[in-house]
């Protein structure tokens, strides 16, 4: 099982939002991933055992060693196909 | 678990028409204190709203119609609602996620959510819209709140 991180500033909106979708596309194409929005306070504990992260903040602190992606296509549905080509991309190889 | 229906989250008196504001804070003090008003939100929202925006911004480049959805922590909030504000003039809110770039929005939708577990069908159902230049267009060109949520409540439901 894979995991995929989504922040936002406040793990409310936006990063539940996000998380969701992610979570159906990868059912839809039968990739096994847990999908978690987290509070970007949190992010530090939760980031070191996840596959992928998914970025909806401009506030990156470090290179967090993992890879990542940007969450915006899955909001604005502008350019979400190649994100989630991204997506299996980067799960396969892991 | 119950799931928070579409109708539930709008609130015709909190669908406005024809906002002005000057700038960015100016627009979101405006509506943080609409949903004072009515009871949604604490005297608090207001503050963490404009902070909020300020380091984690949230214009998108949807098409046809640009839009903000401002929103903070779920302390703030008292009773769930979705405001939306259609704008006389854009106003210029930065990207999401980039920061950078300005987005001239036209419609705002400031979210005052608490359980997002209980309202995320509801959210996914919004962010859904936002793929959508003709629905984005219709709810810009809307006159009223029955419009809008005529509109809302076809694609939500």
């Amino acid at each position: 099982m894979k995991r995929i991180i989504v922040a936002c500033g406040s793990g409310v909106a936006t990063s539940q939002t996000v998380a969701s979708k992610v979570a159906e596309l990868c059912e839809q194409r039968g990739i096994m991933a847990e999908v978690e929005a987290v509070d970007i306070k949190s992010l530090d504990a939760h980031i070191k055992n996840c596959d992928l992260y998914i970025s909806i903040t401009p506030y990156v602190k470090e290179d967090y060693g993992v890879p990542t992606i940007s969450g915006i296509p899955f909001l604005t549905g502008v350019g979400m196909e190649e994100a989630m080509k991204e997506v299996e991309r980067i799960l396969k190889v892991k | 678990m119950e799931i928070t229906q579409v109708s539930t989250l709008f609130n015709p008196e909190l669908i406005l028409f024809d906002v002005t504001a000057n700038d960015r804070t100016e627009l979101l003090k405006k509506l943080s204190q609409k949903l004072k008003e009515k009871g949604y939100v604490r005297e608090s929202f207001e503050e963490a709203v404009i902070e909020r925006e300020k380091v984690y911004p949230t214009g998108l480049p949807t098409p046809g119609v640009s839009v903000a959805l401002p929103h903070t922590d779920s302390i703030h909030v008292l009773k769930p609602v979705i405001l939306i504000a259609n704008l006389k003039r854009p106003v210029a809110f930065k990207e999401m996620g980039n920061g950078i770039r300005d987005i001239l929005a036209e419609l705002v939708f400031m979210l005052a959510i608490n359980q997002p577990e209980k309202q995320i069908e509801v959210l996914k159902k919004l962010m859904s819209i936002f793929s959508k230049k003709d629905v984005l267009l219709a709810i810009k060109e809307a006159k009223n709140p029955s419009k809008v949520l005529e509109i809302l409540k076809e694609q939500m439901n």
